[in-house]
């Protein structure tokens, strides 16, 4: 975060590393077992997105971007209002702005990325499960009950969630990247993950999740939107391929 | 000789790049009481700038809906008052403020103008000068736009440390020293931003009605309550004149001694206001104060507390607060005195239904059940629909 504090924090964390994780050997898809949603049968709530889209600095450090990041919100909130066609059921957009209960939503949204960053690092790397999850294949992830108590969201059958984050490497990356090459360094360049998942708004059971470390379709452009938006879905449960 | 070549450009690559994110550190100016000119409704204009000022417009969405946030119009007035009468009324206009109920000194700002007030400060700010000479350092932040250009030397440090690392690769050169360099420059950057924006904000208080040399109370004020702590806690305590090669700020013994001498430079004067802060954060001074003793830290509380009485003498709520404390420590002997407080309180006139409660308990827990009886009456009668209320009367009941 971007904050000038009065006082030093007691702990600092300090990472100065010139790679990014490793993405390979990594699920990408889970969902509770069984779980179908047929179209026409469910009625969902698309949650505000969270995108961040910048540039990658040659040390490897996040550079916002604030046109890129409208560029994208507006490139894949249009094309997520179209995805209505797509699932076969019901999306309508959340506005978490109300002043009764965004407070509350806006908490969710963040614990729906607790939950989702959880499930990705500890079910779908597959050499750091927890112990709890080792010997299942199951997929049991939540956010609790109280989901069901939100008055806003009344009459909603389920929760979609989506996030990304893109950075474009810069062309300092790029230059250093060749030269890790020749240097015998690993040096990787644009960093495109985003993940989408769905809640059960009756239990707050997480019953889809898809996750891409390395997702395509370039989000600053309407046809690369699109793209990004198809890759979100994959593997949606129910979801009439032919679309 | 092609290694040669490249060691010699990596080298006068990274000689020339070192000099240059290591000069740009902010000069400490001497001291003059003119204030710089200011532009108010600035609007950003760089990608850079751009970029920052979007990543905060999302974090002060989720700061607006923050379960720490005090929602007290009351509080959120004063502390405007204090800014505004601290840095000028044509400067404090754009400024969010935001009172996060979070017991410990502290304050934030963002470049893009939302200041984060913590709680803890309200409760330690002796007067509305020191509250404003925290709110003014944070505004210097604002206004010397420190954000962007700390980015800005972080950015350049750590395209130097890969290329250092790179280059030191492929050339077969140790570059370890030069890493650490550019490392400490991030540091050093960042606390010579703290100390021109510490200078700035004494400015603001030298123009202002109030004094500027409160501001190195606090830093005193924080030592010696950290030094009560940590006797408390049994552990040694220690103030350091030079920062360390991590430390993002100078230290507080640094910061009272250079704000010290720099007020005396400035030779103003003024009221400090002590009696206005007391009464602007009475309404919310119990909460203040159950929120500190529930810290488990009796050296620091006390200190608190203490200077506090000092002050504005031993009032009910001040004694509540300090029953709280011997009781959460509970030595049989930190019983006996919290009952003692807990009286002096009630006596004074505090009007809490629950210090009925905890006289009773402390009475109760020391041996003296028939005292007890009384306290734990008075509580069910004035809070008849307690949550606690059947428990309480299984004791009466014993």
């Amino acid at each position: 975060m971007t904050l000038r504090i009065f006082r030093p924090r007691p702990i600092i964390a300090l990472v100065f590393a010139l790679c990014a994780v490793s993405v390979s050997a990594q699920e990408k898809t889970g969902s509770k077992q069984g779980f179908s949603l047929r179209p026409g049968t469910a009625r969902i709530i698309l949650m505000r997105p969270n995108i961040r889209v910048g540039a990658q600095s040659t040390g490897g450090m996040f550079e916002p971007n604030a046109d890129w990041t409208a560029q994208a919100r507006e490139n894949l909130g249009a094309e997520l209002s179209k995805i209505e066609q797509r699932l076969g059921n019901v999306v309508v957009t959340y506005d978490d702005q109300s002043p009764t209960e965004g407070p509350v939503a806006r908490q969710y949204n963040s614990l729906f990325s607790s939950v989702a960053e959880s499930a990705m690092e500890y079910q779908f790397f597959k050499g750091n499960r927890l112990p709890t999850k080792k010997h299942s294949d199951g997929f049991e992830w939540g956010l609790g009950p109280g989901l069901a108590q939100l008055q806003s969201l009344q009459g909603a059958d389920y929760l979609l969630f989506v996030t990304t984050r893109d950075a474009y490497g810069s062309t300092g990356r790029k230059i250093l990247q060749v030269a890790g090459l020749l240097a015998g360094v690993a040096v990787t360049s644009g960093e495109h993950r985003g993940y989408a998942g769905l809640v059960d708004l009756r239990t707050g059971e997480l019953v889809w999740l898809n996750a891409d470390m390395q997702m395509g379709g370039d989000v600053r452009t309407p046809e690369g939107a699109a793209k990004r938006v198809s890759e979100l879905l994959k593997g949606f449960p129910g979801r009439s391929e032919s679309n | 000789m092609r290694n040669t070549i490249a060691a010699a450009a990596t080298i006068a690559l990274l000689i020339g790049g070192a000099a240059e994110a290591g000069t740009p550190s902010p000069a400490t100016a001497p001291v003059s009481a003119t204030l710089p000119p200011y532009a108010p409704a600035y609007e950003p204009r760089s990608v850079d700038e751009r970029g920052l000022w979007m990543e905060t417009d999302e974090y002060e969405r989720r700061l607006k809906d923050s379960p720490l946030l005090v929602k007290d119009v009351e509080l959120q007035n004063y502390v405007r008052k204090v800014l505004c009468e601290t840095v000028g009324d044509n400067r404090c206009g754009s400024v969010r403020i935001y009172i996060l109920e979070v017991p410990a000194l502290n304050a934030s700002m963002t470049p893009n103008g939302a200041l984060t007030v913590w709680t803890g400060l309200l409760l330690r700010a002796q007067n509305e000068a020191q509250l404003g000479a925290v709110l003014g350092h944070e505004f210097a932040h604002f206004e010397l736009r420190h954000t962007l250009s700390a980015f800005k030397q972080r950015r350049k440090a750590t395209d130097l440390l890969a290329w250092a690392q790179v280059l030191g690769g492929l050339t077969n050169t140790d570059t370890t020293g030069l890493q650490l360099s550019l490392i400490g420059s991030m540091f050093r950057y960042s606390r010579d931003e703290e100390k021109q924006a510490d200078l700035l904000a004494l400015k603001y208080l030298a123009a202002s009605p109030y004094p500027s040399s409160e501001f190195a109370r606090i830093w005193q004020n924080m030592m010696a309550e950290e030094d009560a702590t940590a006797a408390g806690r049994k552990v040694k305590s220690k103030h350091r004149y030079t920062a360390g090669f991590f430390d993002d700020h100078p230290t507080d013994l640094d910061r009272a001694n250079y704000l010290a001498s720099a007020a005396q430079a400035m030779g103003d004067s003024g009221d400090p206001q002590v009696a206005g802060h007391y009464a602007a954060i009475g309404h919310i001074l119990p909460r203040l104060l159950a929120d500190q003793t529930k810290l488990n830290d009796f050296g620091g509380s006390d200190y608190i507390l203490n200077e506090m009485a000092a002050l504005h003498g031993w009032t009910p709520d001040l004694l509540f607060a300090r029953g709280q404390m011997y009781t959460l420590r509970g030595n049989p002997r930190d019983l006996l005195t919290a009952s003692q407080f807990y009286r002096q309180a009630l006596n004074g006139g505090l009007n809490d239904p629950v210090a009925h409660r905890e006289l009773g308990l402390t009475l109760l827990k020391s041996g003296s059940a028939g005292e007890a009886k009384p306290e734990f009456e008075k509580y069910l009668q004035l809070v008849p629909g307690a949550s606690d209320a059947r428990v309480i009367k299984t004791l009466l009941s014993e």
